[in-house]
């Protein structure tokens, strides 16, 4: 029995140690609601993190260097709005940074949060890590922007509207770096456990907590959501700049990401 | 093609949902109308009423979709926009955001 317990020990032990550094980094927004409505709260709480969505580990996030939103052809800077929270999954025991804000919606309109972190450094895979990400919050009915471009260094421009989604449907996208497409790019897509409302999703094995979709030659990918809840997409490409890690030029891995919500089918 | 033809016809159609937004600032109720995809409802009448479903006040929307008038009575406020083809929707206005734009 103890022997068994010792190997099962182990076992875990290689698989952490194995396992880890292909564990899916994810930039994460996610506001409140999607929908506003009438009759309901405007106020949008949005929190910002840095984790792996699937396991719900989170990491160390200073703060954005950009975080905003995009509203009626305009950007509105709410970085300064950011105040530090610390939290961590149940299976972590230090609290590590993230950032949330309380946003006031006031007129219709599709509202696009974006993100810009300061670089992360992840030792494991010698590189820094700079996530883009997006969520869409529609108001009273106006579906103004939600495919518009916000001349992100890499970003995902939504061709499925993103928001009043099943689960089951198709999401699809198309990902950009400098505002061109990207052919053939990699996308990884990921489900947000943290916020499971009809309970957590569960891998039988590692393929399936990390869902990897690749992107056509106009960089177009589809991925359809077989549960209701957040999802996550993360088409992930390395910046044509370096970043410097103790006066040494490092590679930088760009992500746009864009988290939608499906909603149960009932 | 017969359906190619169907699809093309019926396609507008589709956005015909009517949507209302209202707010009140310094006693001036502001509507605006509007089709999902912000084209506005032109020449659409708009009407307040109380809870009773009592008619107070009456309009028609401009080129750009908006409708104006005082505040007619201070209580709830149920706004109506009431657009070509029978397409309605409704906005209600409460006793506390009329209070707060009076």
């Amino acid at each position: 029995m103890i022997k068994n317990f010792t190997a099962a020990m182990l076992s875990g032990l290689l698989v952490l140690f194995f396992v880890s550094p292909g564990l899916a980094h994810f930039g994460v927004v996610i506001p409140s609601d999607d929908i506003v409505t009438q009759g309901e709260n405007r106020n949008i709480e949005l929190q910002v993190k840095f984790i792996h969505p699937h396991e719900g580990h989170y990491m160390e996030m200073e703060k954005p260097r950009q975080f905003g939103v995009f509203i009626a052809g305009k950007k509105i800077e709410l970085t300064s709005t950011l105040k530090k929270q610390s939290g961590h999954s149940s299976d972590q025991d230090q609290d590590f940074s993230f950032w949330q804000t309380d946003y006031q919606i006031r007129r219709p309109g599709d509202y696009s949060f974006y993100l810009e972190p300061t670089p992360y450094w992840e030792p494991a895979e010698d590189k820094y890590i700079v996530h883009y990400t997006k969520v869409c919050v529609n108001a009273f009915g106006l579906e103004s922007s939600w495919d518009a471009p916000l001349g992100l260094e890499t970003e995902i421009i939504p061709l499925t509207r993103p928001y009043g989604l099943w689960q089951g449907n198709l999401f699809s996208g198309q990902v950009l770096v400098k505002g061109k497409p990207v052919p053939y790019a990699e996308i990884e897509v990921e489900y947000l456990n943290e916020k499971a409302e009809q309970g957590r999703l569960n891998a039988p094995s590692d393929p399936f907590v990390t869902q990897v979709v690749k992107a056509d030659v106009q960089g177009v990918f589809h991925y359809a959501m077989p549960k209701s809840g957040w999802w996550g997409f993360a088409a992930l490409s390395e910046a044509d700049w370096k970043l410097q890690y103790k006066e040494v030029d490092k590679a930088v891995e760009i992500g746009a990401v864009y988290w939608v919500y499906a909603t149960e089918l009932k | 093609m017969a359906l190619l033809l169907g699809l093309l016809v019926v396609s507008p159609a589709l956005a015909h949902k009517v949507n209302l937004f209202a707010y009140v600032e310094g006693g001036t109720i502001y509507t605006e109308s509007y089709f999902p995809d912000g084209r506005p409802v032109t020449a659409g009448q708009v009407e307040i009423r109380d809870a009773a479903d009592q008619l107070l006040v009456s309009g028609t929307t401009n080129a750009q979709g908006l409708y104006e008038c005082p505040i007619p009575q201070v209580a709830e406020l149920q706004i109506h926009i009431i657009a070509s083809m029978g397409h309605r929707n409704h906005f209600t206005l409460s006793m506390a955001e009329i209070e707060a734009g009076l």
